[in-house]
């Protein structure tokens, strides 16, 4: 009859979500509208300043639906800040499937596949995505549940200053750390001129037989020398560094250098890197436990570096 | 400024209208009805705003719907409930104490 109004409430009844509801509120709107328009002359035109008077369809329609959020306004930070730390996550896994040639499944939803470097930029926004949605999707539950959830966050000092002051027991700490750390840089580079490899069996006293084939065992010992030496500098240059942003910077440094050794590390390591001295029963065993201490400490390294670049970004934000 | 001016007026309105809506609803009456009686008090309401609330305060059991198809277009006739009116009765005390608290306010500054 007024195809105008059969328009219009069609259209409104494309944005209402419970089909229960719709029928009756479209009859009540469409009453509305005939009546108004009646007492404005009853011709189409009154029907169309009758429309116009309620307003757009969608504008309509969305007064009578509920406004509760899909993510709750509370949890919206959670969203951001998970997202980053998980794709931080990814993004560490993605560059050990890289630099070592594998596919990981870390955990349940995580899989990345063996990447070369072009691969690996390709699949970067797709994990980023991935990464969002999966957080979105736990934060919709939770928004859901309507339950006063208090999500964990790591209480990272993220402020300069704080995360890196300078008192004298951190300058003694640091100084006591850089030697140590030289000190047993320093035997193991010995024993190594003496012995080939760091990884060595006592089978009697003063008797070594290397637990590793001498290739990957030669590799392995100057990755552990070189960290060893690494982690000396940087303490001391920690100790005597008086600004906030260098000692910030210096252990970015660090992580970034300590996550490339890692690397290295993992692309030596095989089930087959051990002598015929380690009984054969143990190789797979070992190399497994080898390649998750080196995951667990990469995981970790990352956390800290990407705090570390936080707390750079921010302070070229504050400036 | 005029945002600003529309979107605390809008927030204004919003309790004003459910507070207006229980009273008036003491005799029963339909939606447009209740649109032009407002208008002759001289507030204007929007349409596409008094329509969803009706339907929300129907849903919390404030108000009670039905429609009459007896006469020439159906139209559903809105009264208030008990539960109605008895929030209807603890709103009205918390306006009149605000209003009297403004108008206090208001009174000492210009004083003061």
């Amino acid at each position: 009859m007024h195809k105008k109004l059969d328009d219009y409430l069609e259209e409104i009844s494309h944005y209402l979500t419970d089909a229960d509801e719709r029928e009756e509120i479209l009859s009540e709107l469409r009453s509305h509208v005939l009546e108004r328009a009646e007492q404005d002359g009853g011709d189409d035109e009154a029907v169309g300043r009758a429309i116009a008077s309620l307003g757009r369809p969608r504008q309509v329609a969305e007064k009578y639906l509920d406004d509760r959020p899909i993510i709750a306004p509370a949890l919206r930070r959670y969203l951001f800040r998970y997202t980053s730390l998980l794709f931080a996550i990814h993004m560490v896994f993605i560059g050990l499937a890289v630099a070592i040639g594998r596919s990981y499944i870390v955990f349940p939803f995580l899989f990345v596949p063996r990447l070369g470097i072009i691969d690996a930029v390709m699949y970067l926004p797709m994990a980023l995505l991935a990464d969002f949605g999966l957080v979105a999707l736990i934060l919709y539950f939770v928004t859901r549940s309507r339950r006063d959830v208090r999500l964990p966050w790591p209480k990272l000092a993220l402020d300069l200053d704080r995360a890196n002051p300078r008192t004298v027991g951190s300058m003694v700490a640091n100084l006591l750390g850089g030697g140590i750390m030289l000190a047993i840089a320093w035997l193991l580079f010995q024993f190594t001129r003496t012995h080939g490899a760091i990884f060595l069996l006592r089978i009697r006293p003063g008797d070594f037989q290397p637990l590793l084939r001498p290739d990957p065992g030669h590799l392995l010992s100057w990755i552990v020398i070189t960290l060893l030496l690494a982690g000396a500098l940087e303490h001391f240059i920690k100790a005597f560094a008086r600004s906030p942003l260098v000692r910030c910077t210096i252990t970015a440094a660090g992580d970034g250098f300590t996550l490339l050794l890692i690397a290295a590390a993992l692309s030596v390591l095989g089930p087959d890197m051990f002598t015929a001295d380690v009984p054969a029963r143990l190789h797979i065993w070992l190399y497994k436990s080898l390649v998750w201490i080196l995951l667990v400490t990469a995981l970790i390294v990352a956390v800290d570096l990407v705090a570390n670049l936080v707390r750079l970004g921010r302070r070229r934000l504050s400036r | 400024m005029d945002n600003e001016f529309a979107s605390i007026e809008t927030e204004m309105k919003r309790g004003f209208l459910q507070l207006l809506v229980l009273v008036v609803l003491e005799k029963e009456a339909y939606g447009y009805a209740m649109v032009r009686a407002f208008r002759e008090l001289g507030y204007e309401v929007e349409e596409n705003t008094l329509y969803p609330l009706l339907r929300r305060l129907e849903k919390r059991g404030l108000v009670e719907g039905k429609w009459e198809v007896g006469e020439e277009r159906p139209r559903k006739f809105y009264a208030v409930t008990q539960a109605g009116r008895d929030l209807r009765r603890e709103l009205l005390a918390i306006w009149d104490r605000q209003d009297e608290i403004i108008r206090k306010t208001v009174k000492e500054s210009k004083n003061a």
